[in-house]
């Protein structure tokens, strides 16, 4: 990490307004206000002072960031990330996966509890929030676990939680498997801020499968999960959430049922969000050849008709949030014989290409929407919006082809399943409180405006 | 010419014509033993994860015939479970001077995983649920001995399909070779989507055993009650068990086939032993020279003209 150095090169000490910043002649996309054309943004110690056609800044203390040509939006947040601090520092760090983060044009990320231990008490997301402090680069808001343990068997203390500052609740990587349990929880925790975040996965359906059942698990002789260990428990989760009026979200969403399950939910009013990862709109279960963990990913790739549908469900909005799930592991991990081998990929560094490159289609505002609007919304976090007196977390990017090279990442964890693809999209800057994190991909610290 | 590195993992590693190659070859080292140098100097390790007596014993038989040296190494006795990868293996008996790793492996896939990074040829002696081709290959031989050809047979493997690697590889060989596959089991046992060009799934064993020139029995495993497959071995049997009834229904040259072991009173009963076309003892015959035959292909390569793949 030769590059964490801090950047202010560009910023004499002694100045009134140190953080005056002025991006012009950019794109301005921020849906939430339905913006959508070339503007100035102007910054001023770390919050959103004006937005207008040439804004010209008082002093000659104003950092000027040329945006021409590029899209400013509001910053993007990833509200699906697997931290693995503490307990699996082999893997990433919270300083790692946060310089990963700002590299890959996200300004904040929700960290999943599957840690070790498991995020379930307010010392431990105390210290997630101190380890994100320290580290100075992206806003990082602990989702802290649903059940003790990750156990699915008692609940956790949510509002102590919520109080240490944990934005959501989840025991991703397992579902809570005991139907009553999850119902006791999200009728206590009704009026707790913080979405109940559902890894929808039934694990006897699943039992020990390492891809999509399907001819092509057939084939292989692979055992397989499918669709259908997904879909039981979203169904079980909206009714779950209907009953309760809590709100939940779906994590990863990966087939075409799963989608008409949430318009379902839609239907009859109930408060339900959702989420897709780039590699569920790209790969099918066809993707990869031979019987190496690379694709081993939970949920499994699926099949052409389910990324479709899913491609359809983003269109149509039924689908609220981009979601990577960076999920990071060794390289000795992951060529482990298939059965031993951890599931899942980063995400963090590929994000802005990889949904671009599934979806060119998509209106840069409906894009905008997925990465910041609505899970700023979702997760009840600032930002999400460039409005004036808004937190000034903003993402650059812009159409520049690159080639992703996992050696490049700032993640310890390599596993991508885009090595060698070529993107069109990539971010070019990141800032976070109004200082620059990554500067036309140069990763700097944003210190002291972090969170 | 030797093909270096050119491994046998599944059938589909060879095409039709290699396929027909390889069981004239082990015609004729049936008919007429060969010399034992075929692989003279050549250093073959039987490296088995999983317990097997049939195939490993022929294989042992089949590597002594054609003169390699060979070495096993009993199931447990590898640095696999003590955190050497794969690779690690590969690369070391590969420095040893090893040529050949047979392999038997209980995870679908391990053949391939070792290929990549094995300098040598790699036979698959059965991995997991994906393919046995060596057993696709004596079962191939036997129909052709049988009937003189394939192309046009009708072939139907019953039982446990979705578990079965002798089924999957079968599957591939029999199709390379123009024969016609019906698939007869449960729905637990044989889902829908398993159905192919050329393949079909069927239910009713009954209706379809008078149209079969052969009968490919697969074993039954116990543990499927246990783990929720299937409710009996009896309930099974009131539909797939191969017995004196059943025989009746089939052609009167029709042959009954069975890779072992067989439970006696599951997938047949002890009639099926007395019927004129029971084909096992041939069936486990045919072993040893198709893998004395794949050996001499894989490490000598063709020696007539044959179109080989490059």
């Amino acid at each position: 990490m030769g590059e964490r150095r801090v950047l202010r090169l560009e910023r004499p000490n002694g100045l009134v307004h140190v953080n005056d910043l002025l991006i012009r002649g950019g794109r301005v996309v921020d849906p939430a206000q339905h913006l959508d054309a070339i503007r100035d943004v102007l910054v001023r110690d770390g919050v959103i002072v004006a937005i207008g056609e040439h804004l010209e800044a008082t002093g000659a203390d104003v950092d000027i960031y040329d945006a021409t040509g590029a899209a400013v939006a509001p910053g993007f947040i990833d509200m699906h990330v697997h931290l693995r601090e503490p307990g699996q520092t082999h893997k990433e760090t919270i300083a790692t996966g946060s310089a990963a983060a700002v590299a890959g044009g996200f300004t904040a990320v929700a960290c999943m509890p599957n840690t070790e231990p498991a995020l379930d008490s307010p010392a431990l997301i105390a210290e997630v929030l101190r380890l994100a402090a320290a580290a100075g680069l992206a806003r990082v808001y602990p989702i802290a676990a649903l059940t003790r343990g990750r156990a699915g068997n008692e609940l956790s203390p949510y509002w102590r939680l919520h109080d240490a500052g944990a934005v959501a609740f989840s025991d991703d990587g397992f579902a809570v498997k005991n139907a009553r349990v999850l119902r006791q929880a999200a009728l206590y925790a009704r009026d707790v801020p913080g979405v109940f975040i559902s890894h929808c996965e039934d694990g006897d359906l699943k039992g020990d499968a390492v891809m999509n059942e399907g001819a092509r698990s057939f084939d292989l002789g692979l055992a397989g999960s499918p669709g259908l260990a997904e879909e039981v428990h979203i169904a079980r989760d909206v009714l779950i959430g209907g009953d309760t009026k809590k709100p939940f979200h779906i994590a990863h969403l990966s087939t075409a049922m799963s989608t008409e399950l949430i318009r379902f939910g839609r239907a009859h009013d109930i408060a339900i969000t959702c989420e897709v990862t780039p590699h569920h709109l790209l790969y099918g279960d066809d993707h990869f050849a031979g019987f190496r963990a690379d694709a081993k990913v939970n949920p499994p790739l699926r099949l052409e008709r389910d990324i479709a549908a899913l491609r359809a469900a983003v269109r149509d909005g039924t689908i609220d949030v981009f979601a990577t799930d960076h999920a990071p592991h060794t390289r000795e991990e992951k060529t482990q014989l298939l059965a031993d081998a951890p599931v899942g990929f980063t995400g963090l560094e590929t994000a802005v290409g990889a949904y671009a490159h599934a979806m060119p289609e998509l209106s840069l505002e409906r894009f905008v929407a997925l990465l910041s609007t609505n899970p700023a919304r979702i997760l009840n976090v600032p930002g999400g919006t460039l409005r004036v007196g808004s937190v000034a977390d903003i993402t650059i990017f812009a159409e520049r082809p690159w080639r992703v090279d996992s050696n490049a990442f700032h993640s310890l964890g390599k596993n991508t399943p885009f090595d060698g693809e070529t993107f069109a999209r990539r971010p070019i800057a990141t800032i976070v409180g109004g200082r620059f994190a990554m500067r036309d991909g140069r990763v700097g610290t944003a210190s002291a405006g972090v969170a | 010419m030797a093909m270096p590195g050119r491994s046998l993992l599944d059938l589909d590693d060879f095409t039709a014509s290699e396929i027909a190659y390889i069981l004239e070859r082990a015609r004729a080292f049936h008919d007429d033993p060969p010399p034992r140098d075929l692989l003279r100097d050549v250093c073959v390790v039987n490296l088995f994860f999983e317990a097997s007596t049939r195939t490993y014993t022929s294989f042992a038989i089949a590597e002594t015939r054609v003169g390699a040296d060979v070495v096993a190494l009993p199931p447990g006795s590898s640095s696999l479970g003590k955190g050497e990868t794969i690779a690690d293996t590969a690369i070391t008996l590969a420095a040893m001077g090893v040529r050949v790793i047979v392999t038997r492996h209980p995870e679908s896939g391990f053949p391939y995983r070792l290929a990549e990074s094995f300098d040598g040829h790699v036979i698959n002696a059965g991995d997991g649920r994906h393919a046995h081709p060596t057993q696709a290959l004596l079962d191939l031989l036997t129909l052709q001995t049988e009937f003189g050809k394939i192309a046009g047979l009708r072939v139907a493997l019953v039982g446990d399909i979705l578990h079965s690697r002798v089924a999957r590889s079968n599957i591939l060989g029999l199709r390379a070779l123009g024969a016609e596959v019906t698939l007869v089991g449960p729905y637990t046992l044989l889902p829908d989507a398993m159905a192919r060009e050329g393949v079909r799934v069927e239910r009713d064993l009954d209706a379809i055993l008078p149209h079969v020139d052969a009968v490919m029995l697969l074993r039954i495993q116990k543990e499927r009650i246990a783990s929720a497959v299937l409710p009996s071995l009896d309930d099974y049997a009131r539909n797939y068990r191969l017995d004196a009834q059943r025989l009746n229904l089939l052609a009167r040259d029709a042959i009954v086939m069975h890779p072992g072991p067989y439970n006696r009173g599951v997938e047949l009963t002890e009639d099926v032993f007395a019927f004129p076309g029971w084909r096992y003892a041939q069936q486990v015959s045919h072993g040893v020279f198709v893998r004395m035959a794949v050996l001499d292909f894989l490490v000598n390569g063709a020696r007539a003209a044959v179109g080989a793949r490059g």
